[in-house]
This record gives C-alpha cells, sequence and structure tokens, in this order.
C-alpha cells in the first residue's frame, strides 16, 4: 500500500494549502470590507469630485462713475486658460509641452506659472494665460479631447475707460494675494481684489459674491449634465466719486510729463474734485494679468509711477508757508497787516546771513507785498519774532503736519516740527536758526499736496476743515455699509485776518505777484506760489535732480472760496512758472463749467445730470 | 467510452458556479463598453467566448486525463513551436508579441499553454512515486519542463503572464516536497537575485513596483488607475450605486474597465454585496478545485488540479489584490471575469480538466 501512502502525504500538503488560500481570500475580503462599508464615504466624495465640476459664476465687479456718472472702472469680458492637475491623464511637463506652441508661450513661462501655484490643492485651477485671444479659445476648444486637464473659463475683467486718468485715484485690482488670504476668510483663492486706491478701499462695496454651477463631466472633461443647484452671481455696488473728470483731465494735461501731483478740493464740502500723480501707470495692465516685465519696468522707474504723489510726497511747502505764518501772526498779535519791515537782499540771524529770493531787495514792504513778491526777509523776521512753538501750533491747527483722512491708502501726515517733537525725536535742542528757515517753508518741514489744498483751503474758509473725501458716506450707508460721518473741524480765526491773507493771495495772481499766471478772467482767483529748496544753493543746477520743487496752491473765489488747488511739480523750479499754470487750467474749466460756457455738448450733458433728482 | 457517459458524475454544482460568475461578468462588461466606441460589441464576444468555452470544457471533461497525458509530449512540442511562431510572427499589442491572428480571432498563445504547461509538469511530478523531498535533480527537470515555455513568453515580453506560470511548478514542488533547508535557500537565491531583475525592468515595469510601495506619490502616472479603481470600489459601497450607474464606470474614469478593472466595475454597481458574491464563486471554484485533487484517484489527477488550482489561484489573488492595491499592478485578468478570448478559453479547459479528474475520482 506504498502508493495509497504516497497519494495521503500529498493530500496533507494540500490541505495545508488550502489553508493559506483561505486567508488570502480573508484578507481579500476584508480589503473590500474596508473600502466599501468603512471608507464608503470618503471615496464617494472622490468620486463626486471625479464627477461633478464647479464651475465659478464670477461676480460682477462694481463699476466707479464720476460724479456726473461717467464711467471711469468698467467691467468687459474675457477669457482664461486655466489648468486643473487633478485628474489629469498628464503629466505637467506634458501639458506644458502640448500647449506652447498653441498658446504662444514658453515652455519655460508656463511651467513658472504652474511652480508658483504648486502647492495649491490640485483641483484648483491654475490661470495659464489670463485674458486670452480668440485664437487661444478655439485652440484650448479643439483640443478639449486630448487636454481635458486644460480649459477655458469666462471671467469679467476690469476696464479703466480712461487709462492714465486718475489711475491713483482708482487704484487697480489683482489676484488676491496668499497673505489676503489668510487675513480674511471671505476670499477664496483666485478673487481679484483691490490693491491700490478706492478699488482697495472699497473693496467690500465694489466686490459681488460668486455663484457657482455643477456640472457631471467624464473622463475627457466633456460636460455631461448640469446639475440644478446653481447659484446666481450677487454683483457688486457701483460706486460714485467726487472725481470732476473734466478738472481731472485739466490737471493731467498741464502737469504732463512732468513728475509731480495736483488736488482740486471742494473747500464747502472737502469733495475731492481732482487727484492727479504723475508719472502714471495704466490700471489696463493689473486687470490682464500685468506681465513681470512690464510690472518690473514700472516698479524700477526712478520715478515710481505706482507712488500716489498727491497724499505721500511730503515736501517743504516753500513760501505757500508765508500765507499761515501771515495768519499766525495777526492771530497772536504779534503783527499787523501794516508792520512794515525792509528789505534789503539779505537778513542776519544769530550771527548768520539769510538772504532773500530777490538779490536786490524789496524795500520797505508791509504784508500785502510781502506775500505778492513773497518776500523773505519779512518772513524770516516775523518768523523769528512768533518763535517755532506759536507757528507749529497754529500750522497743525490749520491742518498741516497731519493726514487729512482721505479715504484713499497710505497717506502720509508730512511734518510740523515744535520743540516738543525735537527733543522727542532728534533728542536735541531746537536752534532759533531753524525757525529762521521754517518761516519760508524750508528745512524740517513737509507738506504733502492734500494737506496745502486743505489747510489753504481751510483757512480761506474761515477755519472750516472738511475732511476730504472721494466718496460720500451717504451713499455707502444707502448701499447698507457702515460709514463715519465726513469728519469737520472748525478752529477760530478772525474774519480781517482771512481778509487780509486771502487778498495777499488775490494780489499774487491778480496784482503783479508772482503767480498772474493763474488768473482767470472774471473769477477772483487767489494763490500762492512756492520754491522748496532741494539742496543748499551750493549744489544747486538748474534743470537736475537738485532744483527745486515748485509749489502752487490757490483758491477762488477768494471770498467764501468753493475751490482749492494745490499743485506741487518736483524739481520743477519756479512755483509760478511751473506748477502755477495746471491750477490755472483747473480753475478756469471749473470757472467756464459753472458759467455754462465749458464745452456745450459736456455742459448739457453735466447739467441734465445734476438736474436729476 | 460514450459520449452519455460524459453526464455521469459530472459536477455540475461546479458548473453552475462558472455560469453564474460568466452572468455577472457579461453584465458588467456589457456596463463598461455600452457606451464606448471601440468595444461596444464586448460583451456580445464574450458571450460566443464562453460558449467556445463551454463545448471546449464538455470536450477536456469527456477525455480521460491519462490519455491526454499521454500525448503531452508532442502537445508540449506544439506548444513551444506555437511560442516561437508568436515570437516570430507574432502582432504586437501594447508592447507585447503576444497574438497571433486566425482567421477573424486573435489569440493569445501563452494561455493556452498553460494548460498544457499544467499537464506536462503534473506528469513529470506524478511519475516520482514514493519520493518524500524532491532531489535536485529533480527540481531542475521541473524547473526547465516549465522554464522552456517561461523563457519564451518572456522573451514577448510579457511579464505579468510570465508571472503566471511560476505558480504551477510552485504549487507543484510544494506538493511534491521541498526540504525545508532547500525552501530556505531557494528563497534567499529569490531575494538575492531581485536586485539583478529589477535592472532588466522595464521602466513602466519599476514604475508600477515604485507606485505600489508608495501608492500617493504619482496619482497622475502610474498611480492614476488603481487610485481610481480604489474610488470606484469604495463609492460603492455595501450594495452598489446599481448597474450601468457608477459614475467611475459609465464616465470612464476607470481605466480597462471590461478587462483588468472587472472587480472594480462590480465593486461599484453592485457593492460589497456583488463583490462577496464574485469571490465567494471565485472561492468556491478553488475550494471545489482543493477538493476534486484530494479525492482524485491518482497523483496524475492531484498534480493536473493543483496545477490548475495554482494558476487561477494565483491569478484571482493578483487581479483582486491590485484593484484594492494590495498588489503591484499587472495586465492579469480575473479568471471567467475579465473579457478576453484566449482567458476564457484557457480558464474553461482548465476546468475541463478539474471536472474530468473529479469524474474519475473513484478506483473501479
Amino acid at each position: 500500500m506504498q502508493h495509497r501512502d504516497d497519494l495521503e502525504l500529498l493530500r496533507s500538503r494540500v490541505s495545508i494549502i488550502s489553508y493559506g488560500m483561505t486567508i488570502v481570500l480573508g484578507v481579500l475580503v476584508f480589503g473590500f470590507w474596508q473600502l466599501q462599508m468603512i471608507q464608503n464615504s470618503h471615496y464617494a466624495d472622490l468620486a463626486n469630485k471625479n464627477r461633478i465640476k464647479e464651475i465659478r459664476l464670477v461676480a460682477a465687479r462694481g463699476k466707479i462713475y464720476d460724479r456726473y456718472h461717467r464711467i471711469l472702472a468698467d467691467n468687459r469680458p474675457s477669457y482664461n486658460i486655466v489648468y486643473i492637475r487633478e485628474n489629469s491623464p498628464h503629466k505637467p511637463e506634458e501639458t506644458v509641452a502640448a500647449l506652447a506652441t498653441g498658446l504662444g508661450m514658453s515652455v519655460e513661462e508656463l511651467t513658472q506659472k504652474i511652480d508658483r501655484k504648486k502647492k495649491d490643492p490640485s483641483y484648483q485651477p491654475i490661470t495659464l494665460k489670463e485674458d486670452a485671444g480668440t485664437g487661444d479659445v478655439a485652440y484650448v476648444m479643439a483640443h478639449a479631447y486630448e487636454l481635458p486637464e486644460v480649459s477655458v473659463e469666462f471671467q469679467p475683467r476690469r476696464l479703466y475707460r480712461e487709462g492714465q486718468i486718475a489711475a491713483h485715484a482708482l487704484g487697480y485690482i489683482s489676484e488676491v494675494s496668499e497673505a489676503q488670504l489668510r487675513d480674511s476668510p471671505d476670499l477664496k483663492p483666485r478673487d481679484l481684489v483691490g490693491i491700490a486706491g478706492l478699488e482697495l478701499v472699497y473693496d467690500s462695496v465694489l466686490r459681488g459674491v460668486d455663484g457657482s454651477r455643477h456640472v457631471v463631466v467624464n473622463n475627457s472633461g466633456r460636460e455631461i449634465e448640469t446639475l440644478p443647484d446653481e447659484v446666481t452671481p450677487i454683483p457688486g455696488h457701483d460706486i460714485y466719486t467726487t472725481i470732476d473728470l473734466d478738472l481731472q483731465k485739466a490737471a493731467e494735461e498741464l502737469i504732463g510729463d512732468q513728475v509731480g501731483a495736483a488736488v482740486v478740493l471742494d473747500t464747502r464740502t472737502g469733495e475731492v474734485l481732482a487727484m492727479v500723480s504723475k508719472p502714471s501707470f495704466d490700471p489696463n495692465q493689473f486687470a490682464s494679468g500685468i506681465s513681470s516685465f512690464d510690472y518690473k519696468t514700472l516698479h524700477d522707474n526712478p520715478d515710481h509711477p505706482f507712488e500716489n504723489r498727491a497724499i505721500r510726497s511730503a515736501q517743504p511747502p516753500g513760501s505757500i508757508f508765508k500765507i499761515i505764518e501771515a495768519a499766525a501772526g495777526l492771530e497772536s498779535n504779534d503783527v499787523t497787516s501794516l508792520d512794515r519791515v525792509y528789505c534789503s537782499g539779505s537778513s542776519a540771524f544769530y550771527g548768520r546771513n539769510f538772504g532773500c529770493w530777490v538779490p536786490k531787495g524789496h524795500g520797505n514792504v508791509d504784508m500785502y507785498e510781502a506775500i505778492v513778491h513773497s518776500c523773505d526777509v519779512y518772513f524770516y523776521n516775523l518768523g523769528n519774532k512768533l518763535g517755532i512753538d506759536k507757528i507749529s501750533q497754529f500750522a497743525s491747527m490749520t491742518g498741516l503736519g497731519r493726514k487729512t483722512g482721505v479715504d484713499l491708502p497710505g497717506e502720509l501726515g508730512g511734518l510740523v516740527p515744535s520743540q516738543g517733537w525735537i527733543q522727542r525725536v532728534k533728542r536735541v535742542k531746537w536752534s532759533p536758526i531753524d525757525t529762521i528757515n521754517v518761516a519760508i517753508g524750508q528745512g524740517m518741514i513737509n507738506v504733502t499736496p492734500i494737506q496745502a489744498a486743505w489747510a489753504i483751503g481751510g483757512l480761506a474758509s474761515g477755519g472750516r476743515l472738511k475732511q476730504p473725501h472721494l466718496v460720500d458716506p451717504g451713499q455707502l450707508r444707502s448701499l447698507g455699509f457702515e460709514a463715519p460721518d465726513v469728519r469737520s473741524e472748525t478752529y477760530t480765526i478772525r474774519e480781517e485776518t482771512v481778509e487780509t491773507v486771502a487778498k495777499a493771495m488775490w494780489g499774487v495772481v491778480n496784482d503783479g505777484g508772482t503767480a498772474t499766471i493763474a488768473h482767470v478772467d472774471g473769477f477772483d482767483v487767489a494763490g500762492k506760489t512756492g520754491t522748496a529748496q532741494v539742496v543748499n544753493k551750493s549744489a544747486y543746477k538748474k534743470g537736475s535732480d537738485t532744483e527745486d520743487h515748485a509749489w502752487f496752491v490757490g483758491f477762488a473765489p477768494y471770498r467764501n472760496p468753493e475751490i482749492v488747488v494745490s499743485v506741487l511739480i518736483e524739481h520743477g523750479g519756479h512755483g509760478g512758472v511751473t506748477a502755477a499754470p495746471a491750477a490755472h487750467a483747473v480753475l478756469e474749466t471749473y470757472y467756464k463749467k459753472k458759467t455754462g460756457h465749458f464745452n456745450e455738448g459736456t455742459a448739457q450733458k453735466v447739467a441734465g445730470l445734476m438736474s436729476q433728482p | 467510452m460514450r459520449l452519455r457517459d460524459i453526464w455521469h458524475d459530472f459536477d455540475w454544482t461546479l458548473f453552475a458556479a462558472i455560469l453564474l460568475l460568466s452572468a455577472i461578468s457579461l453584465i458588467e462588461i456589457y456596463s463598461a463598453t455600452k457606451n464606448s466606441q471601440f468595444e461596444q460589441y464586448a460583451a456580445l464576444k464574450q458571450l460566443i467566448w464562453i460558449c467556445i468555452g463551454i463545448a471546449l470544457l464538455f470536450a477536456v471533461a469527456a477525455l480521460d486525463y491519462h490519455i491526454i497525458s499521454e500525448q503531452i509530449p508532442w502537445l508540449y512540442m506544439a506548444g513551444i513551436g506555437v511560442l516561437v511562431y508568436t515570437l516570430a510572427l507574432g502582432r504586437t499589442v501594447a508592447g507585447s508579441k503576444s497574438w497571433i491572428v486566425i482567421g477573424p480571432m486573435r489569440l493569445q498563445p501563452s494561455e493556452l499553454v498553460k494548460v498544457i504547461v499544467v499537464v506536462a509538469v503534473a506528469r513529470y511530478l506524478s511519475e516520482l512515486r514514493n519520493v518524500r523531498y524532491l532531489n535536485l535533480e529533480q527540481m531542475i527537470k521541473a524547473g526547465l519542463i516549465c522554464g522552456i515555455p517561461v523563457a519564451l513568453v518572456a522573451m514577448q515580453p510579457d511579464l505579468g503572464t510570465t508571472i503566471t506560470f511560476l505558480p504551477i511548478l510552485g504549487i507543484g514542488l510544494l506538493v511534491r516536497g521541498i526540504k525545508p533547508l532547500t525552501s530556505v535557500i531557494m528563497l534567499m537565491c529569490f531575494v538575492l537575485a531581485l536586485p539583478v531583475a529589477w535592472r532588466f525592468l522595464g521602466q513602466h515595469q519599476k514604475d508600477r513596483i515604485i507606485n505600489f510601495v508608495n501608492p500617493e506619490q504619482d496619482l497622475k502616472g502610474s498611480g492614476y488607475q488603481v487610485n481610481q479603481s480604489k474610488i470606484a470600489i469604495g463609492s460603492g459601497g455595501a450594495l452598489g450605486k446599481g448597474i450601468f450607474k457608477g459614475s467611475q464606470n459609465q464616465l470612464e474614469f476607470l481605466p480597462t474597465r471590461h478587462t483588468d478593472f472587472i472587480l472594480a466595475v462590480v465593486g461599484e454597481e453592485m457593492g460589497f454585496l456583488g463583490v462577496a458574491l464574485t469571490l465567494g464563486l471565485l472561492g468556491f471554484i478553488l475550494f471545489r478545485a482543493i477538493n476534486t485533487a484530494q479525492t482524485a484517484r491518482d497523483e496524475l489527477g492531484l498534480f493536473i488540479v493543483m496545477g490548475v488550482f495554482g494558476i487561477y489561484f494565483f491569478h484571482t489573488l493578483e487581479n483582486v489584490g491590485m484593484v484594492i492595491g494590495f498588489m503591484p499592478m499587472t495586465g492579469i485578468p480575473l479568471p471567467f471575469m475579465s473579457y478576453g478570448g484566449s482567458s476564457i478559453i484557457a480558464v474553461f479547459m482548465a476546468m475541463g480538466l478539474v471536472i474530468g479528474v473529479r469524474r474519475r475520482r473513484y478506483v473501479n
């Protein structure tokens, strides 16, 4: 029975194998149990993510208008080429290689765009080309089958109708940064948000709420059906600014290629009628995804085109400060308008000689003549008599050396020095010699163009300061947003003081003074020029970076003013020559509009709009 | 032997299990391909192959396996010949020269040669009577019988099919007997050979193994298919999404749905219930083979059935393990379930062998 034994031996080994098989089958069944019974919801989610694609329905951003409902920031339709890594049948290199020629972009550029978003979740679309042309869109649509990971996305895009006009006030928008995402929970990746200007300040008003649509797609990205849970987007609110495009354009044109700024305020309300900063940039470049080259070119420009000089260029005010000082002297009774000072062309204080800008001197001048001809020696004496603390106290009261509170980001406060300030910050004692410099607006005193307009306008209005603003808080409240009232300040100043300095400023423009160029027929324009030294006289060279800054501040009418204009031309030389013409253009335009002589078509349109309830 | 004898003691239970599996397979192959541009007749073709397979099953079961064994020398030579012919004049599909075309049919000869190798190895091992443990010479001889066709398949190169030959030898040697020390030495040789073998693997095979070890690393490339398979199965849940309603299947996220990943389609549309039924039936068939081997009347019958068991147990282990990420990816079909004529014919013929052995289990 050896044969039987052999068979028995083999059978026993077969039994052992059957046990092994039982264990293996058990493990496999356990694997399915785990996937299907325990992790079912996890995998059901993943299957739905495969199947259901969310299409973002981008809400249109609110438009921005000027005060007469002329459009400044509009929206236009556009298309982006986007790439979704999740479920892509290709590796990024393969996708890039297939796309590069079709989109006319280099492999490096595409790879860079993908690498930059490498850490984003893979279902997040990566924008490969913003504002794509019809050729690109057609190419992607035609290759939808081979490249299901690449698709075309509709996006309303910002269109700044006036290009560079008022670019700094409007600001621009761009894709949300990682830091912004961390700070604001209501932002989503790839949102377009305001980065500067009004677009930034009123971002939450302008930005709408995106909607969504869900579609079922197959593996090649083809849409099979649309699910019925569409959420329609809620567009953002439109904003009507206080800007008057006509005044804005007049100022922009006259400043032209010079480096500088202009601010036009309505003295009665604080409304910003125009705000110019030059050189400027075209915010449309950001709207369609500024190329890194263009950005670098703008960013590295030594004249800093992104800087809003109207609120951020703090410069010594030069002779426009004499107005403040004259008023300070009259208010403190240290001087009367009739007191005379003899100007021989220079004067010595504390062992140092201080020259007047007219070397041969102005002779025996009173306050009116001293302002009209901008006599330095008169104001050296007045400053010396008042002392730094009286000057700085009054200057601060009028609005200099502190932020105006305009509704734009990044405003600088400028500087009005005092004994307390110099001890606190510089840890030295105030030297009376410095007072002599400050007396003509030089040295340790800095003023921004908006401050100059605000302070001089407030003084001319009898000590009434209205917070400058581009958007009326009432408008925001009617849209359901919280907005504090426009801040009003008043300080006491005698009527005769206002009359004296205003009359003298009228003389600057209309009585053979330093800014006759700002004269407007029929409109009582008052103003003051200023020339701020950049370096001391020995290093001075005309037409270079060391040339003086030119200022002009003017308002009209000189009694109960309505409008105030400040102009700063950096390295512009004499304020009366380079800064005053822009102010003249603004004031003339304003007066023509007021009297109905401005460009007929526009005037009628404006009149029509103004009569609307 | 009269034709009437076929029905005598025929294993109808095993046959019923096979038909039930085939039915599940046809439903899900249809579900996986009904919207496909290129494979829309796959279910119909599979039905034809199953019918041919059933006919061959009966034919093989009717023959006495001793007669088959007697014919094995020339059958074996014919098998080698076909493999050489395939290497020389075969058609290349997906990088492997593993197909021959006969009229309207495309066949993978390596699948059919497997059945011949089963009988050849069984015959050799069954003739070594009263050996408790194999000696080196015997192991080398058994290895050569299996190794020559394996080498020819490996040259195609079709790594997946090559591996499926090895269980024939492995199970045979285990059952015939290997000394514990010898098995340890063989295991060590195998481990030492791995780095050498690695150098001979193609890049996509290396990718598959790397990906098996670290599945999260590359969900785009070689990890994509297994990931989609797991999503399909996991999302199926207990009762499935319903036949023709699996999104992973119908929306084509699942790769090679009607062939290698057919079980993922079952898992998605029929849920754990469908998978349990499918695996239950496959398990039943394999247990039936074990039972048949243990009741076989002689060593030849036992080794034939265990060879068949070895092949299809390995197929099942590898394919089922692969769709849930327990095993690396290979193109090994799931017996009875995956679409494909050659594998269907081979498995039905192999089942014919098992049924044939069972019919003759009683010593007269």
